[in-house]
């Protein structure tokens, strides 16, 4: 990422590119997109990770982390953009530009990465497939309840356990 | 500025995933503006979303995704996210708005009640968002109401209190469907909030036929 940052290095983009965009086009073909379009999205979102690359700060969040927030806005983006031609402002780590990173909070970021995969591991299938489905539904609840066969009224219940026991393995407090 | 109310795990990881509305979105932006714990969650879950990537099956390519982009990395990008589009609406309702609205299109008071006035938020490419800014004046008392679904509602200036707590700026609360409360605007100063319902939620009681008419939800 970082050669694709500061010399344009087309390789290192051709790397990142075979590695990531099939990845990417699954997701967003999982969160809801026709394979025509999530093809789209995906080779856009690769550009913008090319044009934001000099963005790109580790010490704010991991390669995956970055590319999942920028595809989720090339989402969004194109989803609202059949309506018009301006787009919305969402949270996108690659926007901001933070003061210079050091080795120390790379670190910390690779450990913020290393926790989460670990916590996920930890959780139960259940709470995993909540998780998930709350990332690739627009309406959770309802898919949530189907998925589980359990009642739309325990849906609420079962998220907020499964993402209490998410951030207590996150070692988070309150 | 010491924040006491947060949105709940559940609709930081939606907004941390893409799949919460526009309207519920841009309230929760202008929270994070203000909130480091909450900034950090979005993180976390983020990461998340970075974990999930990896995992997935991978799903092919067209054959020639890979040279069309190359073709296309020279060019100027596209589509330039927008600035500031509307800013000559934000003086009307004099009030330094969270930046999350800077993209939105903000209509002027309109009048709801005594001391009680609303402006409309429009998201561009979200026409069917239910976004609004609600001004009340020291001391009023809202209609009590219900939810047909949540309310995100952040507080900007002055302060709101109901019978599960006491919200000033920076707070935020969600109201869901189990939820039937009577707001009131703090003593001290007229209150402004940033308010969205999600999806085809209507407010129950008086507010929603006051509201009705005028905000269409």
């Amino acid at each position: 990422m970082q050669s694709v940052a500061a010399t344009h290095d087309r390789t290192a983009f051709a790397a990142l590119f075979g590695y990531f965009a099939p990845r990417v086009k699954a997701f967003l073909m999982r969160s809801g997109l026709s394979a025509n379009m999530a093809e789209e999205v995906t080779q856009e979102t690769m550009l913008a990770m090319w044009h934001k690359a000099s963005y790109f700060d580790p010490s704010r969040a991991g390669v995956s982390t970055w590319i999942y927030a920028i595809a989720r806005n090339q989402r969004i983006d194109r989803l609202r953009r059949e309506q018009t031609h301006t787009i919305d402002r969402h949270l996108d780590p690659s926007d901001e530009l933070e003061p210079p990173d050091s080795g120390e909070d790379i670190a910390l970021v690779a450990e913020r990465d290393e926790q989460v995969r670990t916590a996920l591991a930890a959780l139960s299938s259940e709470q995993a497939t909540i998780v998930h489905l709350s990332f690739f539904a627009d309406k959770p609840h309802a898919e949530i309840a189907r998925e589980l066969g359990i009642p739309l009224g325990t849906v609420k219940s079962r998220i907020r356990l499964a993402l209490n026991r998410l951030r207590s393995l996150l070692g988070d407090e309150t | 500025m010491t924040i006491n109310h947060h949105p709940s795990d559940a609709t930081l990881l939606r907004h941390a995933a893409g799949t919460l509305g526009a309207g519920p979105a841009v309230v929760i932006a202008a929270h994070l503006e203000g909130c480091e714990s909450c900034r950090r969650r979005i993180s976390e879950f983020e990461s998340v979303g970075g974990a999930i990537l990896e995992g997935m099956p991978l799903e092919p390519l067209k054959t020639d995704a890979l040279a069309r982009v190359l073709e296309r990395l020279d060019l100027p990008p596209s589509s330039p996210r927008s600035g500031s589009l509307v800013t000559r609406h934000h003086r009307l309702v004099g009030l330094e708005l969270p930046p999350s609205l800077h993209h939105c299109e903000i209509g002027p008071w309109r009048w709801l009640g005594p001391g009680f006035r609303w402006s409309k938020v429009s998201i561009p490419g979200s026409s069917d968002a239910k976004v609004m800014l609600l001004k009340g004046r020291a001391g009023l008392k809202l209609p009590a109401h219900g939810h047909g679904g949540t309310e995100f509602l952040q507080v900007l200036s002055g302060s709101l209190f109901d019978e599960r707590g006491r919200y000033h700026p920076g707070d935020l609360d969600e109201a869901d469907i189990d939820v039937d409360h009577q707001p009131v605007v703090g003593p001290d100063s007229e209150c402004i909030c940033l308010v969205a319902l999600e999806g085809d939620t209507r407010l129950h009681s008086a507010l929603g036929r006051l509201l009705w008419p005028f905000v269409g939800f």
